[in-house]
């Protein structure tokens, strides 16, 4: 393969994937506005918010620390490198080898950790009220996905995710009944992970109810500019990963041009109809009870535990 | 006769002179307690024996009558469902140099926020209060400006002093956190301050501030024409408009001697029926937002929305106000509006039953509401709790039946289904509200049914009788909401005091909260769903 190229693929992906983000938040968002019965706000609404906030002038608390100041920058560059290392448009990126699914929820620990300091740093009550609730669901959420990306790892034998979809996407249609179990424990982790309805509210303006939005509640102009861009890309991250797991057909290889040209068309194909998917389920269900909530990841982990043992089982 | 058994055996308790009168209504009564240190034994014969719970205190300040005294009203009401409409005044004067009363509060819980804000607005001291801090007056208030006594010039600004931070009653100890919530609230909501206790996310206290919209309401009617103060009362809360203004026309129209229109009374109780109606349809969906089940909270937007295009047709604007005057009502319901009436009603009732059903069979949202803030029979009956929360903890009580008004009060009235629930959760005042408004479709459709042609509004002399009361309870979409109005010598407005549902409910909201976790605060608060503007005045 021409190292050239691969390093094309990967910066053409890495810029397509940051732009393209905040587009499948608000196609969400719009999708949700018409299954309620609205109008909607559109779905360039969101890089209206980022170019409005990205214009406004920064208000810091005055106890704020640099770790405050900084962590929208870490967080941002987490997702960023994370959008790197999923094979959204093809595989066998120069940058794929440096992490593997570990590394990747590794990522996003990281930038979990960071946001809830953060959060904290200010001493405000809801921010460490956030920054609480966002640990408890994190600690619960993080193992489940690993049991689920391990599922995956142990049909390809590898847990690098170009490897796994390599082995997925290139093969004759096999059904494993594993990754069926798989695929249902990583949907409720990327409901409970992006801080949707039924785990948490992206939209309210209770306070007392928010996990997510309670921790950046403190955060204005440039800094939430940065966050909320984040949260989409990690939104966008997980949907990508789910796609490149559960449904990897059209992933291109680095270097083939037609090849590219298709996996983008796919990949919008995919995007548009996840998106109306995520914006149903939010919109048949209410927010549950916030003591509910290990049982719903429990039950995420319980799934994927049980799609390795049927691995075990059946496919061996 | 029960007044004379009664008399008995309030005279048995008590150690000073009890007199009887009838009044403020014919079929009232009013009892004058020779020593203000007889209330206690007097009210508890009263709450006690009588089933009765209190249903406003009203202070007056009489120091520049021949009477030269404070005086304090309290008044109870009857609970039992079928009891006759009357209402029984507790009277006691208090020397204007030595302003004190024995406090109720530790046997009438109800009784609370009334003594404070008496000690507030007119220093007179409930003694034996639990809760030494101010109620109404905030942080700055000068000490011993009682803004409702006479002497205090309402059109003068007084001097801020210096404040200690407000002491609110907070636990402490290892892992008890305190979060502080408010005035200002993120979205469109009036201004209270809500200090959380918890540990974890277990509530263990709430302390609820409000009064930060007092904006001296009754002061500002004092001294004006009656039916000039009647925009003021109408204008007390945005969403009882309706309820406030026929309350105080009711009230206003006992002191003149005249009875509205049949009419006039018929086109009330749709007003009030239709006010009603968008605020429970409305209140559905807010309640959703409280589970963020967006789909109900658009849903219940919509058929609000809808309600209030219509009141707008209706009145002209889309609040209903100006459509209930005193002596009658000031608009027509006119034939070719019937239809879109009905029109508009049956979709709404279509929209609601869908919601509820989509409600009721959708299993993350019943897990929501059910068994979250639940507030017991017995609290319900010792705070005096109004409307669709009593109703919701099993408290079978309604103003439209147990105290007449608008159409309820003619000869013939129409039969009113009063619903109640057992649970006292979020859930039994869901479907209360849901079964309510129901019940004011097909109230409105009965109401219009009877409009015959008449008048709609008889004209009113000035000045009014001087030196009368009025008292009128009304059933407001939040329960009833009791008025209390005085005429002075001239026919002006001597003394106007509302208590408004929201009032006794307030604190039922606090003590339900803490059967509840911190996260599903807003959805207790929205399913009492209160009003700060009617509390504050």
């Amino acid at each position: 393969m021409n190292i050239a190229s691969g390093i094309v693929f990967q910066v053409l992906q890495s810029v397509l994937v940051v732009l393209i983000a905040p587009l499948m938040l608000g196609w969400v968002n719009q999708c949700r506005a018409w299954l309620q019965n609205k109008s909607g706000a559109g779905i360039w609404q969101p890089y209206k918010v980022l170019n409005k906030l990205f214009h406004k002038d920064a208000v810091l608390a005055h106890n704020a620390s640099h770790l405050f100041r900084s962590t929208p920058y870490i967080l941002f560059g987490c997702m960023w490198l994370a959008v790197g290392i999923v094979p959204v448009l093809a595989t066998s990126l120069p940058f794929a080898p440096a992490a593997d699914v570990i590394a990747l929820v590794g990522l996003f620990a990281l930038a979990r950790v960071f946001v809830s300091l953060a959060a904290m740093d200010i001493g405000t009550s809801f921010g460490t009220l956030g920054a609480r609730r966002e640990m408890m669901i994190g600690f619960l959420a993080e193992p489940a996905m690993l049991m689920t990306l391990f599922t995956a790892s142990l049909i390809s034998h590898s847990t690098s995710l170009a490897t796994i979809v390599e082995t997925l996407g290139h093969r004759e249609l096999v059904i494993y009944p594993s990754m069926a179990f798989a695929a249902v424990a990583f949907l409720m982790v990327l409901l409970a992970e992006n801080a949707r309805i039924p785990i948490d509210n992206p939209s309210t303006h209770l306070e007392l109810t928010m996990i997510h939005e309670a921790m950046i509640l403190e955060y204005s102009a440039r800094h939430l500019a940065l966050v909320e861009w984040a949260s989409s890309l990690k939104l966008t991250a997980y949907i990508t990963i789910g796609i490149a797991i559960f449904v990897p057909w059209g992933i291109a290889q680095a270097g083939d041009w037609t090849g590219m040209l298709i996996a983008i068309a796919v990949l919008v194909v995919k995007l548009t109809l996840a998106g109306a998917g995520l914006a149903l389920l939010e919109t048949v269900s209410a927010k549950m009870r916030i003591f509910r909530a290990p049982e719903f990841l429990g039950t995420a982990f319980m799934l994927a535990t049980l799609g390795m043992l049927t691995h075990f089982l059946l496919e061996r | 006769m029960a007044d004379l058994a009664l008399l008995n055996a309030l005279r048995a308790g008590a150690h000073g002179s009890v007199d009887a009168d009838a009044g403020p209504r014919p079929s009232d009564l009013t009892l004058r307690l020779g020593r203000s240190g007889d209330l206690p034994a007097a009210a508890a014969v009263l709450l006690g024996p009588r089933a009765m719970a209190l249903a406003t205190v009203v202070a007056t300040d009489e120091t520049a009558t021949p009477d030269g005294d404070l005086k304090v009203r309290y008044v109870f009401e009857p609970t039992a469902p079928g009891a006759p409409d009357r209402f029984v005044t507790l009277l006691v004067s208090v020397d204007a140099a030595r302003p004190e009363v024995p406090s109720l509060t530790t046997a009438v819980p109800a009784a609370n926020w009334h003594e404070r804000e008496m000690r507030d607005l007119f220093g007179i001291v409930p003694v034996g209060h639990p809760d030494p801090r101010p109620l109404v007056v905030h942080d700055g208030w000068p000490q011993g400006v009682y803004p409702l006594r006479k002497a205090f010039d309402g059109s003068r600004r007084v001097p801020v002093e210096p404040a200690v931070e407000f002491p609110h009653l907070v636990a402490k100890g290892e892992g008890v956190f305190e979060i502080p919530v408010g005035p200002i609230h993120a979205g469109i909501i009036e201004p209270g301050h809500f200090r959380f206790t918890s540990v974890g996310e277990t509530v263990l206290h709430l302390d609820a501030r409000l009064f930060y919209t007092h904006r001296g309401l009754e002061k500002r009617m004092e001294g004006r024409s009656p039916l000039d103060a009647f925009y003021v009362a109408e204008r007390i809360c945005g969403v009882c408009s309706a309820a406030h203004g026929l309350g105080y026309c009711e009230a206003l129209e006992q002191i003149a001697g005249v009875d509205a229109p049949p009419r006039a009374r018929l086109i009330r109780s749709i007003a009030l029926e239709l006010e009603r109606l968008y605020n429970h349809v409305g209140d559905v969906g807010n309640i959703c937002a409280g589970a963020s089940f967006h789909y109900g909270t658009a849903t219940g937007l919509r058929l609000k929305e809808r309600l209030q295009q219509m009141n707008e047709r209706l009145a002209g604007n889309r609040f209903l106000r100006g459509l209930v005057v005193p002596g009658g009502v000031r608009l027509d319901l006119p034939d070719d509006l019937l239809g879109v009436l009905a029109a508009t009603l049956e979709d709404t009732r279509a929209g609601l039953d869908s919601l509820m059903g989509r409600i009721e069979d959708n299993p993350s949202v019943v897990d929501r509401f059910d068994d979250t803030g639940v507030l017991r029979r017995q609290a319900a009956l010792d705070l005096a709790v109004a409307g669709v929360a009593a109703r919701a903890s099993g408290v079978d009580r309604d103003a439209r039946r147990d105290h007449p008004h608008g159409a309820f009060s003619g000869p013939t009235p129409p039969d009113l289904h009063v619903v109640t629930a057992p649970d006292g959760d979020a859930m039994a005042r869901v479907t209360v509200r849901a079964a309510e408004a129901r019940e004011s479709i097909r109230l409105i459709g009965e109401f219009v049914r009877r409009l015959g042609p008449g008048p709609l509004r008889v004209a009113l002399a000035e000045p009014l009788p001087g030196g009368r009361i009025g008292i009128s309870a009304i059933e407001s979409a939040r329960g009833e909401a009791v008025h209390w109005l005085r005429t002075d010598a001239g026919g002006r407005v001597e003394r106007y005091h509302l208590r408004s549902p929201s009032y006794h409910n307030w604190p039922a909201v606090a003590l339900a909260a803490e059967t509840a976790i911190v996260p599903d605060f807003p959805l207790v608060n929205k399913s009492f769903e209160l009003c700060y503007s009617c509390t504050d005045r």
